[in-house]
């Protein structure tokens, strides 16, 4: 077993009297790939950035190569050889590939003049380290893709001889593919002694990349395991400390109808989806799933007037419906929750109250036209306990709920409009698993109450833990439907999925 | 390749279009396209390009000056009538009052801005009045006539680096004022390109809360954007006298939207970060050439705000348009 790189014993840390952390300890050894999981306020946050130099712990040490960092500095840490690759990667859209990559070089050098060559020389070597040579140095930052930018902020990074990387959620915004692709840089990363911190919620990643985990529940180190000596199940129990059980959605049969509750007949639009027919049984959760780029999303945005087909039908219950924009999809009964929620779906500085209730404003109008405020207030104080949204109070900002609370007013918002069909892209998008297991929840009981459900989501499992039907697509295209989500696995659709797109890039 | 990668640039279709618009002006008018007329352009817009290379590197910043002619009258009525009262006639000493108060005034906005962190536009719109109201207030409202002009002013605009005669025995030439224009253009690209406060003054524009994690001095960058913003004003505002040969303290003020849309026709974004010295420079000759020879082509001066409105409002519809397509473009190459 190699040395320790970095040593953090008895770490505590509290903000205005409330504890973030609780003595907290954590090793991660030269080469080692260390994953640090916890559910959203569970402290990672806290924990990466008192290592990072960025917040001060109130006491506990850190020990790096041996060197015990006395109140450590952001640029102790960083001369130490700790680089934070943070969610929004802090890059510079408007400046080139190589200057992005070189500019912490250039600032710690303390240099008042630019030397371009050398900037190109420093981004080429590093991008060359990392075997990433075809990003072309002049692009502009802006123009690349998230995966791209990711590997820029890693560029920048080893320019800074880093020896311990620390990532946090980087695979939140990146598809299936491009997160090998990261992480067989990250493997070579670790072939050359960098240690890797990997901050995530996500179960699979988890275990396909790090050797060790360390598992922060409110604040409190639950465990420090070698990956090996765990499994999903028990992950999951020691890091939400409550059995999670899983079962498959079983369709009512008894609520089927001879017309469907939505039919959609060969839907398309240029350059994003063609020939798409699928129907929608009340009380059925159907599945779409592709990569990204397949479609999926467009389709969710033509059925609620968000992004106009070229050609096809939609039909309701049997008759043939136009959704021309936001408000005739109301007004059929379908509601949206898209999957950017704080762009899309939320008002960030209104209470929570209000936001619930916006979808529904003219009914608490009296017949002079003006607003009846206590009714007002009381139906979003009632949507709030149904839905049981942890807040003291539903007039405090939407933003100051956690992710998984959030994603709860965005669906109390549209049930709300109590529509027949809810199409749900991204449901649980960037929330912890123990609230996703509530939305989850959520979500059937109201397919069992009749609602028809179309779940959107690129995790395969999540589709078909939920799904009693699924579709799935590619470039566009609905390339297979499957009847009964409980006859197959998701390694079978992944190889559908891939498999189809990697035949269409041959093409 | 080379041609298709002109044509990515904003500034080859704004020079087409002032290439175009410049023929139609000589079909109707031959006068237009002569290098007399051509000189005169040149020395009677140097002002408001200097003025714009200022406005630029604020807007890159990520802010926004509206004070900037403010600043310009201000060091331009003081000084006059500093030489006025002290009866020293000197076109150095005329740059150098002028430019000390512009860079004290820049200093204000400066302060302001990077110590309390406040939105730019609002600051320099409250900083230009209090400055103007000051300036009515303290230093005076009587304009200076020609009569009382120093003669190192009015010669000044006279000095010519290049001289041409014509067959009449008179002569025409290339005014002092271009190569003044020139110089701070240079040096303004110099600090951009090689130095490491110009690439700062890109990085802030591009993501402040980057800059400040990456480790710049985001305070002292936005300091040094202010006071050379005041500093180019100051110049600006001697070179106007120099022209018009008459100073009224409430000139210029209300030409600062001209200049900012001069900058942000040339392609420069309005949320910084993005744009380029050849851009504004281009985007001041566009607007220059509409607003002197309107009455070439016998419309008149009115029509003058309607053209600058128009270009405006259709310049930034065309770089919103590109914007958007080449987002899509990279949503399409994402998909496939």
């Amino acid at each position: 077993m190699s040395e320790a790189f970095l040593e953090v014993k008895n770490i505590s840390k509290s903000f205005v009297g409330v504890t973030a952390l609780e003595d907290v300890s954590l090793t991660i050894r030269k080469g080692e790939i260390h994953c640090l999981i916890g559910e959203n306020g569970s402290g990672k946050s806290t924990l990466i950035k008192i290592i990072g130099g960025v917040y001060r712990a109130d006491s506990g040490t850190i020990t790096i190569e041996g060197k015990e960092l006395y109140k450590v500095q952001a640029i102790e840490s960083i001369r130490s050889g700790v680089q934070i690759i943070y969610q929004d990667l802090s890059l510079f859209p408007n400046l080139t590939v190589a200057e992005n990559i070189s500019i912490n070089q250039m600032l710690e050098s303390n240099q008042q003049k630019v030397n371009w060559k050398q900037i190109r020389e420093t981004s080429k070597k590093a991008l060359e380290e990392i075997g990433e040579s075809n990003i072309p140095l002049d692009e502009r930052v802006e123009n690349l893709s998230m995966a791209n930018k990711q590997i820029i902020a890693i560029s920048r990074a080893l320019t800074q001889n880093a020896k311990l990387i620390i990532m946090d959620e980087p695979t939140s915004a990146i598809t299936k593919e491009e997160v090998d692709h990261l992480f067989s840089i990250i493997l070579k990363l670790k072939k050359r002694g960098l240690s890797i911190l990997f901050v995530s919620h996500k179960l699979s990643e988890v275990f396909e990349i790090s050797e060790n985990i360390t598992i922060l529940r409110d604040g409190k180190k639950v465990g420090q395991y070698p990956t090996a000596d765990l499994d999903h199940d028990k992950l999951i129990y020691i890091m939400t400390g409550c059995k999670l059980e899983f079962s498959p959605y079983i369709y009512n049969k008894k609520l089927r109808q001879e017309k469907p509750l939505l039919e959609v007949l060969s839907m398309s639009k240029i350059n994003q989806f063609s020939d798409i027919n699928f129907t929608l049984q009340k009380g059925e959760i159907l599945g779409i799933t592709g990569l990204i780029g397949s479609g999926r999303t467009e389709i969710a945005q033509a059925l609620f007037g968000l992004n106009r087909p070229d050609s096809g039908e939609i039909w309701m219950n049997g008759e043939l419906t136009d959704i021309k924009n936001p408000e005739d999809a109301i007004n059929n009964g379908i509601a949206l929750l898209p999957e950017d929620r704080l762009n899309q779906g939320l008002f960030d500085f209104q209470s929570i109250s209000d936001n619930i209730i916006v979808t529904i404003l003219k009914k608490f109008l009296n017949k002079m036209g003006l607003m009846n405020s206590a009714k007002r207030r009381k139906a979003g104080n009632d949507w709030v306990e149904k839905l049981k949204i942890k807040t003291p109070n539903s007039f405090n900002p939407v933003n100051s709920l956690s992710g998984g609370n959030q994603q709860r007013v965005v669906l109390a918002k549209w049930l709300a409009t109590s529509p027949k069909v809810f199409i749900l892209d991204g449901p649980t998008i960037g929330i912890d698993i123990g609230s996703k297991h509530t939305i989850h929840n959520i979500i059937r009981k109201l397919a069992e109450e009749g609602m028809g459900i179309i779940m959107i989501s690129d995790e395969i499992q999540e589709i078909l833990d939920n799904c009693n039907r699924v579709i799935l697509m590619s470039k566009g295209r609905i390339i297979k439907e499957i009847k009964d989500s409980r006859t197959t696995n998701s390694d079978e659709l992944f190889e559908i999925i891939t498999k189809d797109t990697a035949a269409g890039v041959n093409a | 390749m080379k041609i298709k990668q002109l044509f990515s640039h904003n500034e080859t279709y704004l020079m087409m279009i002032v290439i175009v618009f410049s023929l139609v002006l000589t079909i109707i008018n031959p006068v237009f396209f002569t290098l007399e007329n051509m000189f005169d352009l040149l020395r009677s817009s140097s002002g408001t390009a200097i003025l714009a290379v200022g406005v630029f590197l604020v807007l890159l910043s990520g802010g926004i000056d509206v004070s900037c002619t403010t600043i310009a009258i201000a060091g331009q009525y003081i000084s006059v009538n500093v030489l006025i009262a002290s009866g020293i006639d000197s076109i150095g000493l005329a740059f150098l009052i002028s430019i000390l108060i512009g860079v004290s005034l820049g200093a204000v906005n400066a302060y302001l801005i990077s110590t309390f962190n406040l939105p730019t536009l609002i600051t320099t719109l409250g900083t230009s009045s209090l400055f103007h109201g000051l300036l009515l207030e303290f230093v005076g409202t009587k304009a200076v006539n020609v009569g009382d002009l120093p003669e190192s002013i009015k010669a000044f605009a006279k000095v010519q680096i290049l001289n041409i005669n014509r067959p009449d025995g008179t002569s025409y030439g290339l005014s002092i004022f271009f190569v003044i224009l020139v110089a701070i253009v240079l040096v303004t690209w110099i600090i951009l390109k090689y130095t490491m406060i110009g690439r700062g003054i890109y990085a802030i524009g591009g993501n402040r809360e980057a800059a400040k994690r990456t480790g710049y001095n985001v305070k002292k960058i936005q300091f040094f954007v202010y006071c050379y913003a005041g500093l180019i004003a100051g110049v600006m505002g001697v070179l106007h006298l120099s022209l018009i040969r008459y100073s009224n303290p409430t000139y210029l003020v209300g030409k600062e939207l001209n200049i900012i849309a001069a900058v942000v026709l040339g392609g420069t974004k309005i949320s910084g970060g993005s744009g380029t010295l050849t851009g504004t420079l281009i985007g001041v000759a566009l607007i220059t050439i509409l607003e002197k020879n309107l009455i070439l082509i016998g419309l008149s001066s009115y029509w003058q705000k309607f053209f600058i409105g128009l270009i405006i409002v259709l310049g930034v519809t065309i770089t919103y348009a590109q914007n958007k397509i080449s987002t899509r473009r990279n949503l399409a190459m994402r998909g496939a």
